[in-house]
């Protein structure tokens, strides 16, 4: 799979393309976490925009779990936005939905981030 | 007295002298250090030079410095191969032998002629070219040691490591057999019940299971689970969990209660933080009632032995390992004579064919609605066939796990 990270100001969007499957996982994960612990500080939000995201295997949730603890461990909010129907199903089955946040689009995603915060 | 006490210092000084020139031969011949290096390089050159020199001498009209000057290097390159050849025979463990032998001979050739004629043998010198040969031959041999050697560590180390692979890959055979072995080979038999299962690891070692629990009123826990991954981590945890849920499923009949209990006990035992979906259900064989609870994991289907499907899908909870203290609320559902209740792992809906297309629920459902009418192994073995035969060429990524159980057939 391939990842694009867009680093803002406030927040830094990470753009997963493809299939997060088990030979996937750990690099995905690995790489949120350099985000995460970017340069010794890490961003107020982590949002993945999941629009690219193809598919999620149990592996992959696990690497979500793993990143949502580390995000939480950093301070960091942490949020999944814009997952298509068959990856939505998928969380919301696995019942990972009720532990991280998933949101319909970007802009919801921060602003709730930033009610979050506030 | 007197004549044994003056000599011995004599004696002494020549033992030191020659135990120098012994130590100066192994450091400049024997060796292998920079010295060593530095003079072999140096005689190369010489002989090069005293080869090329031929050609320049005979060159008509040399003005009279030129042959000078080659005179007085050719005494020099002399003077070097002559030292170089006493050093070679003191360093030879055999004098005779080295004298005699070919590389010995060709020495002597290269600087033999200078002694007995002086300068007028020039041409005489060419045979020095032998010398540049022997040089080219010798490290032509060392290089060829070296490669020898090279080439035996190599296989060697390659022996080990097969001998080291398959080792571990009997090792990895015999867990397997086990993994396999602790799966139920039989549903218990109740009138009217017949169930069949099939589990298809991706790797060596699943982290799939299913399970048949025989519960202390006569009703039956059926256990369908996937552990996030595969290998050997993933089949570790799954041992874990189907001895935790096998436990527990005794002390608590109500299937909510007994995955909220199974899921706590994992969380205080899960140090690689994997996680495991589960379904799992207590069916009365005597009424045909199912009761279940659902912990992340895909939604069971009923076919109605009128044809019909159902899916088991009541709300359920999250996978269990993840976080402690999570609720799963029991559903109940009313089998009919001749249903079928078909449960998998999502190896199966998401096995993938080589144009990445999966494999889904849609296709499984027609399956079950087309071929469920059958005994539960035909059924089983006819769906495992149709992942397959989609599947094609592409490797299987994650493990399948399929079982039918059929309630109350005459």
């Amino acid at each position: 799979m391939n990842l694009r990270i867009e680093a803002l100001a406030e927040v830094s969007y990470v753009i997963p393309e493809g299939r997060l499957d088990f030979d996937a996982a750990p690099g995905f994960q690995e790489a949120v976490e350099r985000v995460l612990g970017g340069a010794g500080k890490a961003p107020a939000a982590v949002i993945i925009d999941g629009a690219a995201l193809e598919y999620v295997s149990s592996a992959g949730l696990r690497a979500f779990l793993l990143i949502a603890r580390a995000a939480q461990r950093a301070g960091t909010s942490f949020a999944l936005c814009a997952l298509q129907p068959a990856v939505r199903d998928v969380f919301e089955l696995s019942g990972f939905s009720s532990i991280i946040a998933v949101h319909a689009d970007r802009a919801t995603a921060l602003a709730q981030a930033h009610q979050g915060r506030a | 007295m007197t004549l044994a006490v003056a000599p011995a210092p004599v004696r002494r000084g020549v033992a030191s002298v020659s135990a120098k020139v012994h130590a100066l031969s192994e450091l400049l011949l024997v060796s292998r250090g920079p010295y060593a290096r530095a003079f072999e390089s140096l005689i190369l050159g010489l002989i090069i030079f005293s080869v090329a020199s031929i050609g320049v001498e005979s060159i008509p009209g040399l003005p009279e410095w030129a042959t000078q000057a080659l005179r007085v290097a050719e005494i020099i390159v002399v003077a070097v191969f002559s030292f170089e050849y006493l050093l070679r025979i003191i360093v030879a463990p055999s004098k005779l032998a080295f004298i005699f032998s070919y590389s010995g001979l060709i020495d002597l050739l290269a600087i033999a002629p200078f002694y007995l004629t002086g300068f007028d043998a020039r041409w005489l010198r060419a045979l020095r070219l032998l010398r540049l040969l022997r040089v080219l031959k010798l490290q032509t041999h060392m290089l060829e040691t070296v490669v020898e050697e090279r080439t035996r560590e190599l296989r060697e180390k390659n022996a080990a490591l097969e001998k080291a692979q398959a080792q571990l890959k009997a090792e990895l055979e015999v867990a397997r057999a086990l993994q396999l072995a602790i799966l139920p080979s039989a549903f218990p038999a109740r009138p009217g019940c017949e169930a069949a299962a099939r589990m298809i690891p991706a790797t060596t070692m699943g982290g799939d299971f299913y399970d048949y629990i025989e519960l202390p009123d006569g009703q039956i826990g059926l256990v369908i689970a996937d552990v996030s991954g595969h290998g050997v981590p993933a089949a570790f945890f799954m041992a874990v969990a189907r001895t935790n849920l096998r436990e527990l499923a005794v002390r608590h009949t109500d299937p909510g209660e007994c995955l909220a209990q199974t899921n706590d006990a994992l969380c205080a035992q899960n140090p690689l933080e994997l996680f495991v979906t589960v379904f799992y259900c207590i069916l009365d064989p005597k009424t045909g009632v199912l009761r279940y609870a659902n912990g992340g994991h895909n939604q069971p289907y009923v076919r109605r032995a009128a044809g019909p499907i159902d899916s088991l899908d009541g709300a359920g909870g999250l996978v269990l390992g993840a976080m402690t203290g999570v609720k799963y609320p029991t559903h109940t559902a009313q089998l009919l004579r001749g249903d079928r209740l078909v449960l998998y792992t999502d190896g199966v809906t998401e096995a993938f064919n080589p144009t990445e297309e999966l494999y889904g629920a849609e296709r499984l459902v027609d399956e079950v609605h087309v071929h469920g009418g059958g005994t539960p192994t035909a059924l089983v073995e006819r769906i495992c066939q149709s992942v397959t035969n989609f599947a094609g060429l592409e490797p299987q990524s994650d493990d399948i796990t399929l079982t039918v159980l059929t309630w109350g057939a005459p």
